[in-house]
Formats: structure tokens, C-alpha cells, sequence
């Protein structure tokens, strides 16, 4: 209990020395220095703070920039506003990770009417093409999709029931995840999809819907979860059913570090490495090079890695 | 007076049967097996609501007030976070690495401690300054995430003590949900704890001029019910092996619609624990049965609304029906 009270205590005093030079920041003039306006779709979000540090640490490496990040705490309203406020600063690039994706397009023509560079990072815009100045740099979920499915299909020879465990419906990743493993399936004939089921990204979810599975009583030789951590619960339900470790292959995404634990024991066959520091080093050179007036591609896709029990250490520290 | 609440639970007992058979003849259709006869699968079916069962028991005694409890969600994460965070094994992640490996009594009252803390604040806030209790709540339920986010900034906490996974391992969380069940069920119907909820929310006035003390008591219903939040943050962290930020997410709402499918009136006064726990296995015995016809997972959701309302509605057609 003293040592809650103390943490609670530091933590409140983190908050306010946070907000207080928070409050400084905005009063401070204007700097000289050419500004690259970042704004992110959540500040609080696991994976898109990778980015965003690993944005930090990359644009240090131009001195000749200031990067300046906003929240736009999952409100397009606010981003756009944000926006228009980095467009109307003149400033040398902006770099917008959408709140949501449908709304790119208004995005676009703000910067563009302004002639600002843009570059989207992480999540894909709407339009499926960008005009010139304009960019997206990201990975393709596809992709992810099919690593782990043609991985799974390789350790299991090509033959088997495959049950699928999907994220939120709404999501975009979830979606296209998806597609890709079910037309990898499809590619053998000796493989079917025999159960499909939405466990929302979550452990608990994961459990209960394996747990469910596994009294249902069709076999499945195969679960392809769209992250890691709903396959960390099937993980979980398949040890408490007393099933053999590894006679059930589950394969995620995400290459999270309790996945990457699982991989060491051999419960976990295969997850997905994304590659935040790619994306986030890719996003400031394109803003970079957009600034100087240097031509860049309209889709810079950075690769998903695939991850399995020989190579997983080298993703303990990335 | 008895008869007529007896009847209430005989009554949603007869819509849980006829779901459950309504899925045991398209299970016959579809999958060529018995959905019911399953010993493993009724497990299952009461396993995964368990800890929405536990919030629903102290739901349904907040709503028996004539209260609601917007909070129980979130304070199940934040019960989580902070249960996980002293239940870790020596790792290098440890969020305090001097404090691995303790007896996993120290975590366990951890979780429960913080969700009576946050019932305590939700019930000070309604008894003594008036507001109402779906605003105490519904601030609760936004700061309890957050805290629970920014706890760890939003990092999962991992690598917990085999002692501690064991608190969920198998059954024992069904063990729990009923255990307590049982416990409050008593409690409401035979103490004076029990006559006092029920009158408050029958009259406040009157109980208040019966010389009930309605703001004390009112604190005790809501710390009970932030006590079984916790504890329900401490299974399912358990039970997951892990404490994550987005635990519990709308449960609430999951709790009170099983206390409201239990008979639970929302006016307050009325409702039992036992139709409660009804209400809770209908929930399980639809996500449980979905998932054995396989029914498209766009679909679900919008069964599940309408499966919700119609329970209700016949039960209480049933129960006009009886006494006309």
C-alpha cells in the first residue's frame, strides 16, 4: 500500500511538471528553425508511441528541422485543425498519422492548397492515388496476413483445419488481415477454413473462444489470430483443455514481447514483426526530402517481418 | 410477495431453458451434436462470464438503491493493472523490480483495496453531495481507465507468479462468481443489510424516516460493489496471466443488462441476486452457442440486442400474464 501511495504521489507530480512545461512550450516564440508538424491519431496508443518516439529520435539527425508533435486524440475534427494551424506557419512538412482514414481526403487538399509537403505514416489514406507532395508510408496488412498464414501452412505441410481468430470488425488491419490468410487457405486444397470468429485483438476473448472451439468438436490443426494477444489466449485455452503443446499451431502478429516469451517456449509457431522505427525513420525522410523539393514514391511500404523460433532473438530489443 | 418473486425467477429460468434448447436443435442441424450435453462446454458457458457475473451481483445491489454503476469496467482494469504489477515474477520487464515474487496475498488485496477505494469515492460523491449516481459513475468510469493507462502508459504487465495465474486457472473463477452469489444472495434476503437496499430503494424517504441512515448506507452498497469490481480485475488478470489497460472493457453495460434480464427493476426495490445469476448464464449461453452454429460474427451483436430486449419483454409479459 506505501508503495501505491508513492507511486501515485509520483505519478501526480509527473502530471504536473508535464503540464507545467507543457504551458511553457506553447508560450515560447516561434522557431527560426524550419518546423515539421507531426499529428498523431492518439498519443496513448502502445504501438503508435513507438512511432512517435522513434520519430523523435530520427529527426535529431537533422539538425536543420524542428519536429513538433500534437495529439489529435482520435478526433478528425481536431486533426484537421491541426492541420490548417501547421499549414498556416509555413511549415516545412507535415506528417499525419489519420484518426481516421476516410477522412484523408479533405486532409489532402488542405495541405496541398496550401503547398505544404504531407506525409501519412501508418495508416492508410482513403484515396488510391496521391498527387505529387503527397505521400504514405506505412506496411500493408496484407502482407501480414499472408507471412504468418504461409508460414503456418509450411510447418503444417500444407494440409488442415484452420480456425481464424479476427480483431474488431471495424478495423481495417482486422479486415485485410483476414482476407490474406483465407486466400492463402484457399491456395490449398488440402487446407479449410473451418472456424472464423471475432475475439476483438483481446487475451480474454482469445480464451473464451478457443475454450469454445475446443467443445465444439470439429479438429483444428491451425489457429491464425490477428495478434498476438488473442493467440496467446488460445495458447492458454489449448494448455488448460490438456492438449499437447504444438499438436495445435497458432501463429499471431505483432511480435510483442509476451509473444516473443511464447515463441521461446515453443507454444507460439509463428508471429509478425511491424516495423515501428522503419516507418517512423521512413516518414521523416520522405518529409525531408518532400521539403527540399526531392521527388519520393506515393506508397513507401515498409516490410513486415516474418518472426519464428530461429530468428525471435533478434526481435528482443526492437 | 414470495410467490410472486419466485415466480419472477421460475420465469427468466424458462427463457434461459428455451434458448438453450433453441440452440440444442440448430446445434443438431448444423454441427450434427449436442450443444447441452457437453460437460466441458456448460463450463465454458458460465466460465466466460464470470467476471461480468461478479460486477452484475454488485450492479444489481446498486440498482436495488435505485442507483446505477457506470464504473465496474473500468475499475476491473485498473483493479488489473495494479493486482499484475504486484504479482510479477523476477523478470526484466518488472514494472517494480524490487517487488517480484511477493506472497500473492499482497497483490490479491491490492486489487480488492482499490476497487473499494473507487466504490467508497463513487458512493461519498452520490450520499453527500447529491449528484446523480449516473454522473459520479460515469466520472469514475473514465478516470479508472485512465488511471489504469496511466499506470503503466499503457504497457501490459506480464510474467505473473504461478500462485497468482492459479486464482483463474480452470473452474475456480466460476467457484468465485458463485461463491459470492451465494453470499450476497443471503445477505439481501435475511440481514438487515439486505432490508435496508431494498427499502432505499423502494422509498428513500420513508426508509430515511424509518430510521434507516441512508447516506451511510448507500456508501456501504457502493464500496460493495466497488469491492466485487476489484476482485473481479484480480480473476480476470488471473485468469489471463497478465494485467492489460483495456480489461473489462463495457462490462458495465453486460452487468446490468444480466441484473436487468434477472428481473432486476431499474426503478430500484426489486430484483434477486438468483435471477441475476440467471441473467449472467444467459449472456455465457449465447456467446457459447453463437460461436457453435457458427453464426456470421457481423450478426451476432445484432442478435444479441434483440435476444436481450425479447428476454425482458416475455418475462415480463409472462409475469402481467400470471397476475391477471
Amino acid at each position: 500500500m506505501v508503495v501505491l501511495i508513492a507511486r501515485f504521489a509520483r505519478m501526480a507530480m509527473v502530471l504536473l511538471v508535464s503540464m507545467a512545461l507543457a504551458g511553457c512550450g506553447g508560450g515560447s516564440s516561434a522557431p527560426a528553425r524550419p518546423v515539421i508538424g507531426v499529428t498523431m491519431a492518439h498519443f496513448d496508443d502502445n504501438f503508435l508511441t513507438l512511432i512517435r518516439t522513434a520519430m523523435v529520435e530520427h529527426a535529431a539527425t537533422f539538425p536543420e528541422f524542428d519536429i513538433q508533435f500534437s495529439d489529435a486524440q482520435g478526433d478528425v475534427g481536431r486533426q484537421l485543425s491541426q492541420i490548417q494551424n501547421f499549414a498556416a506557419q509555413d511549415a516545412a512538412a507535415i506528417i499525419v498519422n489519420a484518426a481516421d482514414t476516410s477522412a484523408t481526403p479533405g486532409m489532402t487538399k488542405v495541405a496541398r492548397d496550401a503547398g505544404v509537403p504531407l506525409v501519412y505514416v501508418n495508416r492508410r489514406p482513403a484515396e488510391d492515388t496521391l498527387p505529387s507532395g503527397v505521400v504514405f508510408v506505412g506496411s500493408e496488412d496484407l502482407q501480414a496476413g499472408t507471412l504468418e498464414m504461409e508460414e503456418l501452412a509450411r510447418l503444417m505441410n500444407y494440409r488442415g483445419n484452420v480456425a481464424i481468430m479476427v480483431g474488431e470488425l471495424a478495423s481495417n488491419g482486422a479486415q485485410l488481415r483476414t482476407t490474406a490468410v483465407e486466400s492463402v487457405v484457399a491456395k490449398y486444397p488440402a487446407m479449410k477454413v473451418v472456424e472464423k470468429q471475432v475475439g476483438n485483438f483481446q487475451r480474454e476473448r482469445g480464451l473464451d473462444l478457443m475454450h469454445n472451439w475446443l467443445t465444439a468438436g470439429r479438429a483444428i490443426d491451425v489457429v491464425a489470430s490477428n495478434n498476438d494477444e488473442m493467440a496467446i489466449g488460445a495458447i492458454m485455452a489449448i494448455r488448460q483443455a490438456g492438449i499437447a503443446p504444438g499438436k495445435i499451431l497458432v501463429g499471431g502478429v505483432d511480435a510483442t514481447p509476451d509473444a516473443l516469451a511464447e515463441l521461446a517456449k515453443g507454444t507460439l509457431a509463428v508471429t509478425v514483426f511491424q516495423d515501428a522505427r522503419g516507418q517512423a525513420r521512413g516518414a521523416v525522410d520522405a518529409a525531408v526530402k518532400l521539403s527540399r523539393g526531392e521527388k519520393v514514391d506515393s506508397f513507401v511500404w515498409i516490410p513486415f517481418e516474418l518472426v519464428t523460433r530461429e530468428n525471435y532473438k533478434a526481435f528482443l530489443d526492437r | 410477495m414470495r410467490t410472486r418473486r419466485l415466480s419472477s425467477d421460475v420465469g427468466i429460468f424458462l427463457v434461459l431453458v428455451g434458448i438453450a434448447v433453441l440452440f440444442e436443435v440448430i446445434g443438431w442441424q448444423v454441427r450434427g451434436a449436442s450443444f447441452l450435453f457437453n460437460g466441458q462446454r456448460l463450463l465454458v458457458m458460465v466460465l466466460q462470464v464470470s467476471i461480468i457475473g461478479l460486477l452484475a451481483i454488485g450492479v444489481t445491489q446498486v440498482i436495488l438503491t435505485g442507483g446505477i454503476d457506470l464504473s465496474s469496467g473500468s475499475v476491473v482494469a485498473l483493479s488489473a493493472m495494479i493486482a499484475a504489477s504486484l504479482a510479477q515474477a523476477p523478470n526484466a520487464r518488472a514494472v517494480f523490480p524490487s517487488l517480484t515474487d511477493l506472497s500473492v496475498i499482497v497483490p490479491v488485496a491490492a486489487g480488492l483495496a482499490i476497487g473499494a477505494l473507487a466504490g467508497l469515492l463513487n458512493g461519498s460523491l452520490i450520499a453527500y453531495t447529491g449528484i446523480p449516481p449516473f454522473i459520479a459513475t460515469l466520472g469514475m468510469m473514465v478516470s479508472a481507465r485512465g488511471l489504469a493507462r496511466y499506470y503503466t502508459r499503457g504497457q501490459p504487465v506480464s510474467m505473473l507468479t504461478e500462485n497468482y495465474t492459479a486464482i483463474g486457472a480452470g473452474a475456480v473463477p466460476v467457484v468465485i462468481f458463485l461463491f459470492a452469489a451465494v453470499i450476497f444472495h443471503v445477505l439481501l434476503r435475511h440481514t438487515r443489510y439486505g432490508k435496508y437496499t431494498y427499502a432505499i430503494g423502494a422509498n428513500a424517504l420513508a426508509a430515511r424516516i424509518s430510521g434507516v441512515r441512508v447516506e451511510r448506507h448507500l456508501l456501504v452498497v457502493y464500496t460493495v460493489a466497488g469491492l466485487l469490481a476489484g476482485l473481479g480485475g484480480v480473476v480476470t488478470s488471473a485468469r489471463a496471466a497478465s494485467g492489460q489497460a483495456g480489461m473489462g472493457m463495457s462490462y458495465e453495460l453486460d452487468a446490468i443488462a444480466a441484473a436487468v434480464i434477472g428481473g432486476t427493476s431499474l426503478s430500484g426495490g426489486i430484483g434477486r441476486i438468483a435471477g441475476t445469476v440467471i441473467g449472467t448464464i444467459i449472456l455465457g449461453i449465447m456467446t457459447s452457442g453463437f460461436t457453435f452454429i457458427g453464426l456470421d460474427a457481423y450478426i451476432q451483436d445484432i442478435v444479441k440486442g434483440g435476444v436481450i430486449v425479447s428476454a425482458v419483454v416475455a418475462d415480463r409479459y409472462r409475469h402481467r400474464g400470471a397476475k391477471g
